[in-house]
């Protein structure tokens, strides 16, 4: 057990863990009680599951070199099937004017298995165009983002579409025993992802194959079903976050949290997932999520600009790569006096 | 050299060009004519701008989030400081040098990180673009600046060459389209016949050769970098005197677009190849794209379905030649058999 | 004259000592072999010349004058180039360019004109008397090829001293014997070369004379006329090397598997092979003769076209790996570090990595603990030398990474275990260590296929050996019976050959 704390504190998951510390410290400290009043603390689990899913979905991903740049822009598509299928189970007349508020709990479960289909099928296309084409995966998730987000305009012609039954909203804006039902989502997903990367196969293979895809072929891993499977589950992420989206902002549109694509791969980034893949902590990930939500929440609180927290984003990430690069020349350096220490 | 103007690649996007081109006109006489196609180009100028910048860094084995970012801050503090501060200098040209400054600076700081702390250029950027972007907002509290003056204007309706139809308005090759043009054969030139322009290639080509044959490695990083973001405050300024107003958006968000037309113009995402040539032909290919949309009187939602389209089939189709190539490789000189042999 | 002297060069790095006190002079116009096992020092004294590092103690000479700036930058405008093991190459450039490269960058101005360089790099070029189109990609030509280029590139440089480091690992003999015969031809111009590699028996043909470094120490350097193979490698070593002839075959009557008339177009025509259970069958081949396109496709990276696979009689087809291992085979491939390994991960998920199904327990969850014990009594078994199988497995030596790729395939409990070169690179110590565990394998029923060009790797460890040149099996022989002249005959090794008889 000791060994595994002592693990799970190495290097950049410390230095990590101490951010976040101390980011909750200077959040405290600048918004006082405020901060972590019930209300703070309430808002801030409602909104971190956005943030979470898309991180580690794009985990998924990055574990072995690539990106899902298309994960925001899959999740306004989820959105959208549910949406449509909803509206042609109620008959509706159109998108805007829907009947979806008449939806039975039978026709929901529907769309949303709808939903997730498609976001199946576009794992499956990501995965099956990086491992057999070997396109490189900013490119081809850069071609369906850009399709998907076409195909999302074309449908809502640019519309807000609002009018969703309870059943759907209610999974972002309900809570369970007063916890939010996204946090519990959120739970649940993690354990899951956690299990998915550190018990199975699946998993064991994907750092595998990150770090050396041609030995990894070589020990008779099928790279085909690899890649496929890490893109599925990072749709699936996508599915997650748009059930949550829809509660929190009762609508849909086109471009909904467009800018989050690259707020999920700085959160990976930030949680030392190494992007050439192989390398990265679901539990670091994590840690990373939290910090960002510390700071927007923080910064919400002072009723700064929006924009202050994207700054401070990018910030963080600079200001750890100094960080980062001065832990690592100290140590090297501390080796070498302990080096020549210990021969002489 | 025998190096054609165009190579493979490029004479395809030639003929998509060409193919595209010839079914729109059939359909609308008018996509033909020199009005249509000077006002198709002038209003691609600014990605054009940029996909120059971009083309070096891509080359150079890099990459680039920010630039849009840089320009974004560009514009608003040029445009701001030449109204409010330094308003008894406002020139056009001067805006234009004070923005190719600031983003020299900013595009500067980019390249310093990545070479000396080694961090992908990827996220690197990333993180920079959300702190220029972020940073910029919270100075302007995205304030928009309307009543900008004149000089912007009267730029962008400068013509190099210049007509007048029939009811009298003026039509023609516009400055900043020229400025765009020139400026890519001064890149393609500067690639070609100076030293850091041969490293770039170098760098994209094979990092460690290319720092153990002596090339400045730092100086080439950081040049590429800073070199987008000049190019950044330069298209910062033009897309303001076009746009006639700054909103504090209206450029963030368009960065993967041009990377984009970059990939699609056959320029290689791993780095040291590519062409200015195929740059611009995969501008063309965009401004002919959304023009024809707009001829053919498709809404103007289906411009990114079309996009994502061409991006997906122009990757797979290169990758599927790659595939091709790989599997006609000879791995060994098999033997004939010989007379009476087993 | 002495174009370039060494005197008592020593050098450590964070304390461990590299050289420790190395003389070494190299005459104009000579060859000179430098030769090692991995950790000698060898490159470590290469970097010193080319002024990569800076020796702690010890002087250089330059045409007798003493260098007291050591830097590439001086090195370089010496006279003396390195061409290292991946070339340095730009893969996304022509010839040309490539060749004019280097005189670009040390020419002064920051304008250029391509076309001054050009010409000269093309009569570079053609001086070599190589067929090479110069306006061709680089990454579009063979590795023996991409070699010249290199050399050429060098020579715009006004090289006197060429270091070459493994120029022929990925060479096949026939461009062996051109790189050789382009060597002599500048050699008579005057120029040097340091030649350094692990094949000693081309050593002994291109080289003028040999220094041997041993663990930083400089072991001696004599005339190539006067050295052996024997003698360099009791040299290196420091005893001699004596490889055991096997004494009885374990090959039991099963046989295990057949091939007739496999095929692949470009890689290998009309192999035909038996390998029985508890036999070690060896495949000698040199580079480029089709050995390794064949075990790719028998462990079903790259399947063949055509001919027809049976294993333990009856008929299969082996198209992914996934099919190859369902069947019981097992590849320990040539490029350990790269096919072999994952390097950055632990010893013990390396070990594991093949037999991850081993592991599924309920809810197909796989049981970590398991594999813990499993890699640790691996580690045990085979004697690799680690403290921790979570150590990384770059931290090994070459000998122990192998091991760890041995016992990933072990663990399989394989019926055929494909051997790809498996002691290149690898010190005495673990070589015979491995032989023991091949042997042992082989003895509890394991079909070997051993593929090497290394003789006495394959007449002492081998039942019997088949000969492959060009994409065909041309022979097979006992190995009881033949020795390594028979072998070096049937591979055309000598330069000039006599063998012209047709196969089996």
């Amino acid at each position: 057990m000791f060994t595994r704390i002592k693990e799970f504190f190495d290097g950049t998951t410390l230095s990590l863990f101490v951010t976040m510390v101390l980011v909750f410290l200077y959040m405290y400290l600048l918004n006082g009680g405020k901060y972590v009043d019930s209300y703070n603390i309430r808002s801030m689990a409602y909104q971190l599951p956005i943030i979470g899913f898309l991180a580690v979905g794009m985990m998924f991903t990055m574990l072995t070199g690539g990106i899902n740049l298309a994960i925001v822009s899959n999740a306004n598509l989820n959105g959208l099937i549910i949406c449509l299928t909803l509206s042609w189970l109620t008959n509706s007349d159109s998108l805007v004017r829907n009947n979806m508020k008449n939806a039975t709990v039978a026709q929901v479960v529907i769309a949303i298995a709808v939903g997730v289909a498609i976001s199946v099928a576009i794992g499956v296309f990501h995965g099956f165009m990086v491992a057999w084409l070997r396109i490189p995966a900013l490119l081809v998730t850069l071609g369906t983002m850009t399709f998907i987000i076409g195909v999302n305009e074309a449908a809502t012609r640019g519309y807000t579409i609002s009018g969703f039954p309870a059943y759907i909203t209610s999974i972002g804006t309900e809570n369970l025993w007063g916890i939010p039902i996204p946090m519990i989502l959120f739970v649940l997903s993690c354990i899951v992802a956690w299990l998915l990367l550190y018990r199975t196969r699946f998993g064991f293979s994907l750092y595998m194959m990150g770090a050396n895809e041609t030995a990894a072929k070589f020990s008779g891993v099928n790279i085909m079903k690899i890649s496929i499977l890490q893109y599925v589950v990072s749709s699936l992420f996508a599915s997650l976050t748009s059930l949550v989206m829809i509660g929190q902002l009762n609508s849909i549109k086109a471009n909904y949290y467009e800018s989050y694509v690259l707020v999920a791969v700085l959160a990976c980034f930030l949680g030392g997932v190494d992007p050439n893949g192989g390398f990265g902590r679901l539990a670091s990930v994590i840690v990373a999520t939290f910090i960002l939500q510390f700071i927007s929440s923080g910064l919400n609180l002072q009723r700064l600009d929006p924009y202050m927290v994207t700054a401070m984003w990018g910030g963080i990430v600079i200001i750890l790569i100094f960080g980062r690069a001065l832990i690592a020349y100290f140590r090297s350096q501390l080796k070498r006096k302990t080096l020549e220490g210990g021969l002489l | 050299m025998r190096r054609y103007f165009f190579n493979r690649h490029e004479w395809f996007l030639v003929g998509v060009l060409v193919v595209l081109s010839a079914v729109i006109t059939c359909i609308n006489p008018s996509f033909l004519s020199f009005e249509n196609i000077t006002d198709l180009l002038k209003s691609f100028t600014v990605l054009g701008i940029f996909s120059l910048g971009m083309f070096m860094v891509i080359v150079s084995g890099g990459f680039d989030i920010s630039f849009t970012a840089i320009a974004q801050a560009a514009q608003y503090a040029v445009v701001a400081l030449l109204m409010f501060r330094w308003a008894s200098i406002g020139d056009i040209w001067v805006a234009i040098f004070l923005a190719v400054l600031f983003g020299l600076v900013l595009g500067c700081v980019n390249g310093a990180i990545i070479h000396f702390f080694k961090i992908p250029p990827i996220m690197v950027t990333i993180a920079t673009q959300n702190l220029y972007y972020g940073i910029m907002y919270v100075i302007t509290k995205g304030d928009l600046i309307h009543d900008i003056p004149l000089y912007y204007r009267e730029f962008s309706y400068a013509r190099v060459i210049e007509f007048h139809r029939v009811d009298g308005a003026p039509y023609g090759l516009t400055l900043v389209t020229a400025i765009w043009i020139v400026l890519g054969i001064a890149a393609a030139l500067f690639l070609k016949y100076t030293r850091l322009g041969r490293s770039i290639f170098a760098l994209g080509g094979n990092r460690i050769s290319a720092e153990r044959i002596g090339f400045n490695i730092c100086l080439t990083t950081i040049f590429v970098y800073g070199a987008m973001g000049a190019i950044a405050g330069l298209a910062a300024i033009v897309d303001v005197s076009i746009a006639g107003s700054v909103i504090p958006n209206s450029i963030v968000g368009k960065e993967l677009q041009i990377i984009a037309a970059v990939i699609l113009g056959g320029t290689a995402i791993t780095g040291g190849k590519g062409s200015i040539q195929g740059t611009f032909l995969g501008v063309f290919l965009f401004a002919v794209l959304s023009n024809s949309l707009t001829l053919l009187k498709i809404p103007s939602y289906y411009y990114k379905v079309f996009t994502g389209l061409v991006i997906l089939l122009a990757v797979a189709g290169n990758a599927l030649q790659i595939k091709r190539q790989e599997g006609k490789k000879v791995r060994v000189q098999v033997d004939e058999i010989r007379a009476g042999g087993a | 004259m002495a174009f370039l002297e060494l005197k008592g060069i020593r050098k450590s790095f964070d304390g461990v000592h590299a050289l420790k006190g190395v003389d070494f002079t190299v005459e104009e116009g000579e060859v000179h072999g430098l030769v090692g096992e991995n950790g000698s020092g060898k490159s470590t004294l290469m970097k010193i010349i080319a002024g990569v590092y800076t020796p702690d103690e010890g002087e250089t000479y330059l045409d007798d004058r003493l260098v007291t700036d050591n830097s590439p930058f001086f090195s370089s405008v010496s006279g003396i180039s390195v061409i290292y093991q991946d070339l340095s190459l730009f893969p996304n450039l022509t010839v040309v360019e490539n060749i004019y490269m280097g005189k670009l960058v040390s020419d002064s101005g920051k304008i250029v004109n391509p076309k001054k360089y050009i010409q000269p790099a093309i009569d570079t070029l053609n001086g070599l008397g190589v067929a090479i189109n110069p306006y061709d990609l680089v990454e579009m030509l063979p590795i023996a090829k991409q070699q010249i280029i290199a050399i050429a590139r060098a020579l715009t440089n006004k090289t006197r001293l060429l270091i070459l480091d493994e120029p022929t690992t990925a060479l096949t003999r026939k461009e062996i014997l051109q790189l050789f015969e382009i060597l002599g031809k500048l050699k008579e111009k005057g120029i040097s070369f340091i030649f350094i590699s692990h094949k000693l028996d081309e050593v002994l043909e291109i080289c003028d004379r040999v220094t041997v470094l041993r663990d930083g120490d400089h072991i001696g350097t004599e005339p190539a006329s006067s050295l052996g193979i024997e003698k360099i490698e009791s040299m290196m070593l420091g005893k001699s090397l004596t490889f055991e002839r096997k004494t009885s075959s374990g090959a039991k009557e099963t046989e295990v598997l057949r091939l007739e008339k496999l095929t692949k177009k470009n890689n290998f025509a009309d192999v035909s092979l038996t390998l029985k259970a508890g036999e070690i069958v060896g495949i000698s081949g040199l580079l480029g003769s089709g050995r390794t396109e064949l075990a790719l496709a028998l462990f079903g990276i790259a399947p063949a076209d055509s001919g027809r696979i049976f294993i333990n009689g009856r008929e299969t087809r082996i198209d992914s790996v996934d099919a190859a291992v369902q069947r019981g085979i097992a590849y320990v491939p040539e490029d350990r570090l790269q096919q072999g390994l994952v390097m950055d991960h632990s010893i013990g998920d390396n070990i594991v990595l093949a037999t991850q199904d081993d592991y599924v327990r309920k809810m197909r969850l796989i049981d970590r603990r398991a594999m813990r014990v499993t890699s640790e009594r691996w580690i045990r078994d085979l004697g690799i030398k680690t403290d921790s199988a979570k150590k990384s497995a770059r931290v090994l030596s070459g000998g122990n990474q192998q091991k760890v790729v041995v016992a990933k395939w072990l663990a399989m409990k394989p019926t055929i275990l494909i051997l790809d070169s498996p002691t290149v690179g690898i010190d005495v110590g673990a070589k015979s260590a491995l032989y023991e565990t091949i042997r042992d394998s082989a003895r509890n029923g394991m079909a070997i296929l051993m593929i090497s060009d290394e003789m006495p790797e394959l007449l002492s460890n081998c039942d019997r050996i088949y000969v492959m040149r060009n994409g065909r099996m041309i022979r097979e022989f006992d190995a009881q019976k033949i020795g390594e002249s028979d072998l070096r005959n049937a591979l055309e090794l000598s330069g000039t050959t006599s063998f012209s008889g047709v196969g089996v």
